[in-house]
């Protein structure tokens, strides 16, 4: 299957990026064939510009030729897979920005102008793979809301027409988890990644 | 009250921005002390960067371009999010200012060897949430409402226990018509308008 991996954290050196790795190296291992977009690496501006919502309104929201570049590597791909830090329980401004810039009317979903109804566009993915981690521990985390995961395994899942399936990956308390703990963490990425059908 | 308004829309002239507008000039009118916030129109830059990661656990003093944002958050008893509700959250411009300027010593502690964090902006009393939704409210309750969650969970435990959130949604405006529009615009500037000084313990 045609994988795309898409990272958003600042640090090329951290354990998220470590993830990433481990998750791109278990794909291409599986036999997949895997497009990697590392937001920071490219500089990626996430905020929607008005040029940008102005044509989402005309249904020809994709102006810039770095987002046309994702929208063609989002709708071929089966298996899409986000590794990000969570950052108030949430997706950093730089992922959330890709969602909101990549995945507009035409791509992640069809606005009939007629109706104004909306189908799912991205009826093509078969998973939906998060990966992330977490400053804090898993009950917290239960507490105020996993937001960040629900956006990916509710939100874009609307937009597969329910169909793709969805692995998490989370590693808790990242703050203070320990060299086993991470180690453990990144193994998982490789046997589950692995496995994906 | 001292009322701190974050404003997030990228077209100036549309609905979302009259609804800034609406929400800003009621609470002038009723005498409060309105500092604004827009972010588009101020190209407030969304992204941590590396440096900004590097040094998220180190003193506020250090990050000296976020210092004023973050002071004035600190400073203000009603924090009023003007926003349009995209993939079930915030737009990125919005989400970014959570990220960056929600700062450590000012938003919050981390004490030595927890994974907990202590919140820190006490003043904050009211958050008053302006927001509006391309699809009706049963879709969001399928998707789990995690923009409303980031704000009335992760964020208010950063506030005073006290602190109680205010949610007023618009939603299914793909299919809503000017009335629904002016109709939500009313509901707005009527509870604009009847917010009360908060008595403070």
């Amino acid at each position: 299957m045609r994988a795309l991996v898409i990272l958003a954290h600042p640090d090329a050196d951290s354990f998220c990026s470590a993830a990433a790795q481990r998750a791109i190296s278990a794909l291409e291992a599986a036999g997949h064939e895997v497009d990697v977009v590392d937001l920071y690496a490219i500089g990626y501006q996430p905020a929607m510009t008005e040029a940008e919502r102005r044509g989402y309104e005309g249904l020809t929201p994709v102006v810039d030729p770095v987002v046309a570049s994702h929208v063609e590597l989002v709708k071929r791909s089966e298996i899409i897979v986000f590794v990000y830090p969570t950052w108030w329980s949430g997706l950093p401004a730089i992922l959330k920005g890709w969602m909101d810039r990549t995945l507009v009317p035409g791509v992640a979903f069809i606005l009939d102008p007629a109706t104004n109804r909306v189908r799912p566009g991205l009826t093509q993915v078969r998973h939906l793979v998060g990966i992330s981690t977490y400053g804090s521990p898993w009950a917290y985390v239960r507490i105020v809301n996993d937001n960040g995961r629900r956006t990916i395994a509710r939100t874009l899942r609307l937009a597969t027409r329910f169909r793709a399936r969805i692995t998490w990956l989370p590693h808790y308390s990242t703050d203070t988890s320990s060299a086993t703990e991470r180690a453990a963490f990144l193994d998982r990425i490789t046997t589950t990644l692995g496995a994906l059908r | 009250m001292k009322v701190l308004v974050v404003a997030s829309h990228p077209v100036p002239d549309s609905y979302g921005a009259s609804l800034r507008a609406t929400v800003v000039d009621t609470l002038r009118a009723s005498g409060h002390e309105v500092l604004v916030r827009d972010l588009d129109a101020q190209d407030f830059d969304p992204v941590m960067s590396l440096d900004e990661r590097r040094a998220h656990l180190g003193p506020a003093a250090d990050k000296v371009q976020l210092l004023e944002y973050a002071q004035e958050l600190a400073d203000c008893d009603v924090l009023v999010l003007v926003y349009p509700t995209w993939w079930g959250g915030q737009p990125a411009r919005l989400k970014g200012w959570i990220d960056r300027v929600w700062i450590n010593e000012i938003a919050w502690a981390l004490p030595e060897g927890s994974n907990r964090l202590v919140g820190r902006l006490r003043r904050i009393r009211r958050i008053i949430v302006v927001t509006t939704h391309g699809s009706p409210k049963w879709i969001n309750m399928i998707q789990g409402e995690p923009g409303k969650r980031v704000i009335t969970r992760s964020l208010r435990l950063m506030c005073s226990p006290w602190t109680r959130v205010t949610w007023l949604a618009a939603y299914g405006l793909d299919r809503a018509d000017e009335n629904a529009r002016r109709r939500f615009s009313a509901r707005v500037e009527n509870r604009m308008r009847g917010l009360r000084s908060l008595r403070r313990s």
